[in-house]
This record gives structure tokens, sequence and C-alpha cells, in this order.
């Protein structure tokens, strides 16, 4: 089912209009490479003051609220262009094995989000301005790593190291999804 | 010699040759630019955007203390990857624009994070001073973003 919604897409107008200009897909990668400085930079920022290793002085319940404003912004303009470079290619970055890593890495991200904010930062008024309990510690060390690990096999994606036409392993065209006559 | 020459000789290294017939190895160091590339995002966002009132309301002059190291390290870990990425290819570099646009504005960056930025944060404040310093370092390492990304595309 997904699939034939990639499959669609790729016929869209749309999709063909960004794959072929001359600009606009690279206009669109380089902000959604330049937003990593902003989305992924204010992220490590607070997650060392989760750690407790930096911005001690900085109570943890201001360097939240106040840089969240700027990640949220950055996550809008990674979705949006990263929306749109998936419409400019979508059936080769559907079978992407390090697309489909790079979305399980995101999910791993969401998920340590959700245990922060309705979990751990629940009684963060204890611990705005002491040691930073173990929890957070945690939290801030699974988000490093799962952002980090965003990056890096977004990197990965332009390379065809495992594109459909260049794998015969069966258990990489059953990840990738591709069809097992061609490969 | 010519600096066409220099980039052939540099081509020409094992240190180039090895990079540039490996498989993972240019990917590898690529990814690290861009790790690195958020660390510096982070830590002169951090503290420009307390500058212009933006961010965190701790003192700038502050902020330094934790965010420096980041800053500092971000910046080698890029210039030693940048440096690995471009001896493997620089030939093709000294043909592309976007490479000397982004020579210059890193200059440009570097001479203004350390010799503007940096101090005008130190002595402190939010004044129309250090906050033009703060824009001017923060446009110049867009600029320097902007150029990199565009090497590949040009």
């Amino acid at each position: 089912m997904l699939e034939g919604l990639v499959n669609k897409l790729a016929e869209t107008p749309w999709s063909i209009g960004l794959h072929e200009s001359l600009y606009m897909y690279a206009i669109t990668e380089s902000t959604h490479v330049i937003s990593i400085m902003l989305f992924v930079g204010t992220i490590a920022m607070v997650d060392f003051r989760l750690l407790g290793v930096s911005y001690r002085q900085v109570p943890v319940s201001q360097m939240l609220s106040r840089m969240l404003p700027w990640t949220v912004a950055g996550f809008v303009l990674l979705v949006t262009t990263g929306a749109m470079l998936f419409l400019a290619i979508p059936i080769r970055t559907y079978h992407s094995i390090w697309f489909r890593l790079k979305c399980i890495m995101i999910l791993i991200a969401a998920v340590n989000i959700a245990v922060f904010t309705f979990k751990v930062e629940r009684d963060k008024a204890a611990w705005d301005l002491g040691p930073v309990p173990r929890k957070s510690k945690i939290c801030a060390a699974v988000s490093l790593g799962a952002w980090g690990c965003v990056i890096v096999f977004g990197r990965l994606i332009a390379y065809n190291w495992f594109d459909c036409d260049s794998i015969n392993s069966p258990t990489l065209l059953e990840l990738t999804g591709c069809p097992q006559d061609i490969g | 010699m010519s600096i066409y020459h220099t980039a052939q000789a540099i081509e020409a290294s094992a240190l180039g040759q090895t990079i540039r017939e490996s498989t993972w190895l240019f990917p590898a160091i690529e990814a690290t630019h861009l790790l690195a590339l958020a660390l510096l995002g982070g830590s002169v966002l951090i503290i420009a955007l307390s500058v212009l009132g933006l961010g965190l309301k701790t003192a700038p002059a502050e902020l330094c203390k934790s965010a420096r190291p980041y800053m500092n390290g971000a910046i080698i870990a890029l210039l030693i990857t940048g440096i690995l990425l471009g001896v493997s290819e620089p030939v093709k570099l000294y043909g592309r624009q976007a490479f000397w646009v982004k020579m210059i504005s890193l200059a440009i960056a570097l001479v203004i994070t350390y010799f503007a930025f940096n101090p005008a944060v130190a002595r402190g404040g939010r004044g129309v001073g250090v906050r033009t310093i703060t824009g001017l370092t923060l446009a110049a390492w867009l600029m320097v973003a902007m150029a990199g990304r565009w090497i590949g595309f040009s």
C-alpha cells in the first residue's frame, strides 16, 4: 500500500518538477543541511545541560523554554525541506536502507522526547539548578545518539551502495523492500 | 608552482589517493564534517541568541565559558575533516567557484569570530555594537555552510 502511494507520488508533476529543476532541488537540500545547525545544534546544547556537563549556571527550566522555539523552528524547516526532498526522489528514497534506518532513529528520538516530556521533566523544579538526576542524563544521551545517527544516515542516503540494482542478498532485498526479480 | 599544480600534487599524494579509493572513507569524513557543523551551529547560536535577547537570559559572557569548548572543538573538527575531504579531490575543487567562495567566507568567518565576536561577547552587555557583530558572525557562518553545500551541486 505504502509502495503504491510512493509510486503514485513519483508520477505527480510536483515530483518530476522538483527532480528536474536546476536550482530548486539544490536550494532545498542546502536549506535542509543548514537547518541541522539550528535543530540538532540547539538540541545538543540542551542535552549537554541535561547531562550536567555544561551550562550548569542556567536553570534547566529556562534552558528548555528559551531554546525550544528555535529547535521547533529548525524542525519545521527540516520537515518541510525533508518532505520536498522525498517528493523529488520518492521511489529510490523509499527503498533506501539508510532512509529506513534514519526513520527508525527519528522514531527513537521522538519516543525519547515523549518520555522526557511526560515523565522525566515533571519534577524538574527539584533539580532546576542542582545536580541532574540519572533519568535526565539517560534521555540526553539517547537524544544525542539518535540525532547524530539521523545526520549520518541522512548523509548516506546519497550513496548508491545498497540501491535496488546493486544488491543481491535476500536479507537486504527484504529490508529495502526491493523487487526480488530485478535484484 | 601554481595553485593548479599544487592541487595536482595533493591529488596524487598517498593521503588523497587513500581517501579517494576507499568506499567508506569519504562518506565517513563527510558525515563527521556534518556532525561538527551541528555542534558549531549550536554553540554559536546559544551565545548569539542570548546577545540578541532572543534566547537564554543568562549573560552571554557567562554562557561562553560552556559554549566555547564546543565551538573551538567543532571548528577544529570541521577544519580537519574539511582538509581531508579537500585533499581527496583538490583538482575538482580548484575549478569550482563555490569552493573559493567558501574559502573566502571561511577566512572572514574565522576572523570575525575570534577577533570581533569572542572579544565583544567577553566585554559583556547586549549593546548595538555586540549585536551588530553577532549578526555579522551568524551571516558569515551561514555563507560558509551554504557555499559548502553548493560545492556538491556546482
